[in-house]
């Protein structure tokens, strides 16, 4: 089905995945209006086939086992190039410098295969008022036939933006401090050898003096990293069909060592990537089977 | 993506299409949801199954609302769903007490709502059976005239039958379950199920094989019965094996992988379930293949290929299950299912071969059922009309866009809607049917 | 209290040439694969087994637990654990041997054996120089001593070593070693070819009917053996040129095993365990045996297994004609010949302790479903491809036949066992 995304959108239709060297240049130029403008149509990509080549070194990079069934992250990432297309877009007053990625929800409708030829689509929604800026949504969806197998939702922080409103009350699980089960350790290079498998070339997460232009002693690991991380510590544990949602609560600077804890609930698994005593949480990631 | 696919998706094309009344389809009720307002209860000469059937479902009902003819009443708030006994119904004058219960139920009923008429079946004198023709008349038209994803069901109910009988069907019908049943009507026997609610796993403990459980509407239907509590004997082609062997693991499960239309394969099933110890409880003849062209294409191998996987493969295969004293095959009381197609029941430009096998799936089972009615093995199958899945793919673009719109609840199925329809027809508490094919189309405006 | 071991059943991933198919692989996903498959098969999706035993002939370091990280990647239960086993090409049988021996002493009631090789992730290792040199400066105790270290590191050194299959102690390689056995005896290029055709035709024939369904689970879309060919003849074979034993040679591409890639598994048990999860069994794991011979003082380095058959056969009052069928690994096919003269020659049967010689088999008991010329050799899964296929074959043949299994491994090794049907 089209889906709500339809209603009222324009809808542009690409012949393949945008590249990443102009939309990525104009998105990797900082906004200076605090007004916030978004382009409003949604862009598509039909018959998108997966390279397992790719896929496979994804899958080694974030610590996946390599099968026929892919991790949903790895269908965020095939989103990726549409979500810089559009902030690289002259209408978009968010770009993708300066934004800050703070949440990241994702819905896998069914086990999708590396197989199977998807329908990718991406929209802007927002802006939302925030007490730092604003926030602003990109809806990303994959399709496999018509058929919705993927549903993701990216939220970035454009600080400095302002919108009219009351910034919405999150509420978040209370944070209980406990020893890390597990501890990573995230070479330098990480940086680089995501950027290869995700084909995100934003250099605050190879390069120092990038980081350090944007207030980091060093570079940082891609978030989206972080998310595959833990999921793939879930591996066997994780249902058919779920629902995850992360927090990015801390940057993680390369290389360092955190810590990483995950408990079962009723509702689901809750886990977070700690520091290394396990003190203050870097990102916290709920899993629910999808419904 | 062809030109006309662009087309239709670009702004002008959705204009157009906003124009043609192709609006955002409703969002369905699913699973073993109830409706969230109340349930309407009412009778039509005073029968008393529904009633009591409501009583065992453990669900509260309210009276309903009739139009005397003044200025069309309403209930104030949305409604559930109503459930008309009309099992007591003989005249043609009792059919204007339906339409005075069903006027203001239409107008008030809530998204995803159902109407549920329970009649006999034709018997008796001329009016009795011309009433209960009429009735279906009836229920086609509300199908088609209701609308937010509500549905409108008839259920024919034999003298023989009683509460305890009706319970999986009006569980099933009220739930979400039968979100893409709509307009049909089908026929439930008496069979002296005990007076006894819905079970919450009905299938726990049985072997249930599902054939083609790799993808797609299989693998959907292996899940769904998984929840039902079934275990599963998953079944697909050898080159499907790897998804075969996640689907199985993913239920708990065992993975079979088999080519039904091998000469052995109904033995080799038997023989992987005798291994087990085990014995058969139902079977699902899900594997299914199209080799679609027009007639005038259409060789000897494109017909050969789909008739023996559609048909053939599942009449050999029945036959060395339900041999005698086989291990491993279908116990007494057990259940087969085929799944047919409306293209069967319709006829499909493209699909002589698949329409031919589809058909002849609703034939086997009326044909198998009465022959199995000794050993209490029901025999049915399910008529998915436009589901959505990967092999739906290779249908045209328009084909696919107009057979999406043009059912009653505007817009394709979902694979577990099939495998709902299909649980219901494993319940145990489901002996009452056999020989029927279930529609589950949305009520597609083709076919009968 | 002694148990039966039983083989109830297995699943392997379908195998291919090196760098083909499965280069992107690495051996854990491959035997998470076949895990996963296996335990589809039998419904074990959750369950806790004994333990599995798994093993890699090619393996990287971080890999050290390699068959307990598949497992926590499988569908088995976490609490299931797991050991690495290696000997070589007979890495797989040995596991299996092993889980036999801890069924059989009740230590165990159920188990999984198991074997992987990706020669496409085979482990680059630095060379010996190089690898010394970064050890020092990583030890310096100063950014001084640490760069005067480093700076000792020559272009040289920085050439990566592929892992050898050359014998440590001989320089030469396996099939450089299996051209002298060859020669010495006496084995025709017909011969070579004839078994490999055979070995093709067989394995053809065994897919097409449908024996490996419920033995194979594809893996990344690759549906059967990738290296098996069916339209094979011993014509086709006789144009290649030798790759072993010099120019006037008689080993080739075609009568060798190519350097492949893929997964095996075997599910044991206790018969107890077998019956209370209803599950099937077909074969008991009677015997085992291992041997080997003096390589680098010249003897044969790939008829290891000629004692460790004569040793069990003795043991068990058995000739190799009493056997309704064998298994020997091809891994060349005059390795499978050179082990049937031997079997048959008495003097060199004597030379090695044993009584006399073994005796002769009915060609048309060998190898029935072909074997590693045209399955491909990942060198440690082809003992556990052996043990579910051989089980599975004695089965059909009727309770109480037997089989033997006979596999040469580097180091001058054989190992060698018997499964009987149940």
């Amino acid at each position: 089905m089209r889906g709500a995304q339809v209603a009222g959108r324009e809808v542009e239709h690409l012949d393949a995945i945008p590249g990443m060297g102009a939309a990525f240049a104009r998105a990797m130029v900082p906004s200076r209006t605090s007004r916030v403008t978004l382009p409003r149509r949604i862009s598509t990509v039909h018959d998108v086939t997966q390279n397992r080549a790719r896929l496979a070194d994804y899958a080694r990079v974030c610590g996946f086992t390599l099968r026929d069934a892919v991790p949903p992250t790895w269908l965020h990432v095939l989103t990726f190039p549409l979500h810089i297309h559009l902030l690289g877009d002259p209408q978009s007053s968010v770009k993708l410098v300066g934004a800050v990625h703070t949440s990241n929800s994702m819905t896998l409708h069914r086990p999708v295969t590396a197989d199977e030829r998807l329908e990718l689509s991406v929209h802007l929604e927002g802006p939302r008022p925030h007490r730092r800026g604003a926030l602003v949504d990109l809806i990303g969806q994959v399709r496999v036939d018509g058929e919705p197998v993927w549903d993701g939702v990216t939220t970035y922080l454009a600080s400095g933006a302002s919108v009219e409103g009351e910034p919405e009350e999150v509420e978040r699980a209370p944070f209980e401090p406990r020893s890390p089960q597990a501890r990573w350790r995230l070479p330098a290079d990480l940086g680089r050898q995501y950027r290869r498998v995700s084909q995100d070339p934003n250099p605050i997460h190879t390069s120092r003096v990038a980081a350090k232009a944007f207030g980091f002693a060093r570079p940082i690991i891609h978030g989206m990293w972080t998310h595959a991380r833990a999921l793939a510590a879930l591996e066997n544990r994780l249902p058919a069909a779920f629902t995850t949602h992360v927090d990015f609560v801390k940057p993680i600077l390369l290389p360092s060592s955190v810590g990483f804890v995950a408990s079962e609930t009723p509702g689901g698994v809750l886990a977070d990537v700690v520091t290394k005593d396990g003190a203050k949480p870097l990102l916290r990631m709920r899993v629910e089977e999808a419904a | 993506m062809g030109a006309l696919e662009k087309l239709y998706y670009s702004p002008a094309g959705k204009a157009i299409a906003g124009k043609a009344g192709l609006k955002e389809p409703p969002r369905l009720r699913r699973g073993r949801e109830w409706p969230q307002g109340p349930i309407v209860l009412a009778s039509i000469g005073g029968g008393e199954l529904a009633a009591e059937t409501m009583r065992l479902l453990g669900r509260s009902t309210e009276a309903p609302v009739v139009d005397e003819g003044a200025d069309a009443p309403g209930y104030g708030s949305r409604i559930g769903a109503l459930v008309v006994d009309a099992t007591e119904a003989t005249s043609i004058a009792q059919l204007e007490e339906l339409r005075a219960l069903l006027r203001p139920a239409v107008r008030s009923i809530e998204r995803s709502g159902r109407i549920v008429v329970l009649a006999r079946p034709a018997a008796g004198d001329w009016e009795s059976r011309t009433v209960s023709r009429a009735l279906d008349g009836i229920n086609r038209t509300v199908g088609k005239e209701l609308r937010g994803g509500a549905t409108a069901t008839l259920l024919y109910v034999d003298p023989s039958a009683r509460a305890g009988d009706l319970v999986s069907t009006l569980g099933f019908v009220l739930q979400g379950r039968a979100a893409f049943v709509d307009g049909q009507a089908w026929t439930v026997a008496g069979a002296d199920q005990p007076a006894e609610s819905l079970q919450a796993r009905p299938l726990d403990g049985r072997v249930v094989v599902v054939t083609g459980a790799a993808r797609g509407i299989g693998a959907e239907i292996a899940r769904t019965l998984a929840r039902d509590g079934a275990s599963i004997v998953a079944v697909d082609i050898p080159p499907a094996g790897e998804s075969l062997a996640a689907i199985a693991n993913e239920v708990g499960g065992t993975a079979l992988q088999l080519d039904i239309t091998a000469d052995d394969a109904g033995r080799r099933l038997a023989e992987h379930v005798a291994q087990r110890g085990e014995s058969i409880y139902g079977i699902v003849h899900n594997a299914g293949i199209t080799r679609d062209k027009m007639l005038v294409n259409t060789d000897a191998a494109r017909w050969a290929s789909v008739l023996d996987v559609n048909l053939a493969a599942q009449m050999r295969i029945n036959e060395v299950l339900l041999s005698a004293d086989i291990p491993g095959g279908i116990a007494d009381g057990g259940r087969i299912v085929g799944v047919a197609s409306t293209s069967g029941l319709a006829g499909n430009k493209g699909q002589t071969n698949y329409a031919a096998s589809k058909a002849g799936v609703a034939g086997l089972v009326t044909a198998m059922a009465p022959d199995l009615a000794a050993r209490d093995i029901t025999v049915n199958a399910v008529a998915p009309g436009f589901i959505q899945t990967e092999m739906t793919q290779k249908i045209p673009f328009v084909q696919r866009e107009v057979f999406l719109r043009s059912n009653s609840l505007s817009q394709g199925g979902l694979p577990v809607d099939v495998a709902e329809t299909i649980g219901y027809l494993l319940d145990p508490r489901s002996q009452g049917l056999t020989g029927q094919v279930i529609r589950v189309c949305g009520q597609n405006l083709v076919g009968a | 209290m002694t148990h039966n071991a039983v083989v109830i059943g297995g699943n392997r991933t379908p195998f291919a040439k090196a760098g083909g198919p499965y280069a992107e692989a690495s051996n854990h996903d491959l035997l998470t694969a076949a895990l996963d498959g296996l335990i589809a098969r039998f419904g074990l999706a959750g369950e806790r087994i004994g333990e599995v035993a798994g093993g890699a002939v090619l393996k990287h370091s971080k890999d050290f637990n390699l068959t307990r990280e598949a497992v926590l990647s499988s569908a088995l239960a976490p609490s299931t654990p797991a050991c690495d086993l290696q000997q070589a090409c007979g890495t797989g049988l040995e596991t299996t041997i092993y889980i036999a021996n801890k069924i059989r002493l009740g230590q165990i009631d159920s188990g999984i054996s198991a074997g992987v090789d990706s020669t496409s992730d085979a482990p680059i290792v630095v060379s010996d120089s190089l690898r010394r040199t970064l050890l020092k400066a990583n030890a310096a105790r100063s950014a001084a001593d640490r760069v005067k270290a480093l700076a000792k590191i020559r272009p040289s050194h920085l050439k990566p070593q592929a892992p050898s299959v050359a014998e440590p102690r001989t320089g030469l390689s396996m099939g450089e070693h299996q051209a002298l056995t060859t020669e010495r005896w006496g084995i025709t290029r017909e011969a070579q070819d004839e078994i490999a055709a055979a070995s093709h035709h067989k394995l053809a024939a065994a897919w097409a009917d449908g024996f490996f369904d419920d033995l194979v689970t594809p893996y990344l879309g690759v549906p059967r053996d990738a290296i098996l060919r069916p339209d094979t003849s011993v014509e086709k074979l006789a144009s290649l040129r030798p790759a072993f034993g010099g120019p006037r040679g008689s080993m080739t591409a075609g009568n060798s095993t190519a350097l492949s890639d893929g997964a095996a598994t075997a599910l044991l048990a206790s018969e107890e365990w077998a019956a209370e999860h209803h599950l099937p069994v077909l074969a008991k794991v009677v015997d085992a045996e291992v041997a080997a011979v003096d390589h680098p003082g010249g003897d044969d380095l790939l008829l290891g297994p000629v004692a460790a058959a004569g040793r069990m056969l003795a043991r068990q009052g058995l000739s190799v004609a009493d056997f309704d069928l064998v298994e020997i690994h091809e891994a060349f096919a005059s390795t499978v010949l050179a082990t049937l003269k031997a079997w048959d020659d008495e003097d060199y049967c004597r030379g090695l302790g044993l009584d006399g010689k073994l005796g002769t088999i009915d060609p048309s008991r060998l190898n029935v479903t072909g074997s590693s010329l045209a399955v491909g050799h990942p060198f440690a899964a082809t003992g556990a491809r052996i043990v579910p296929t051989l089980a599975k074959l004695l089965h059909a043949k009727g309770p109480g036949s037997k089989g033997l299994i006979s596999m040469c491994a580097a180091g001058g090794q054989g190992v060698v066992a018997i499964l009987e049907a149940v």
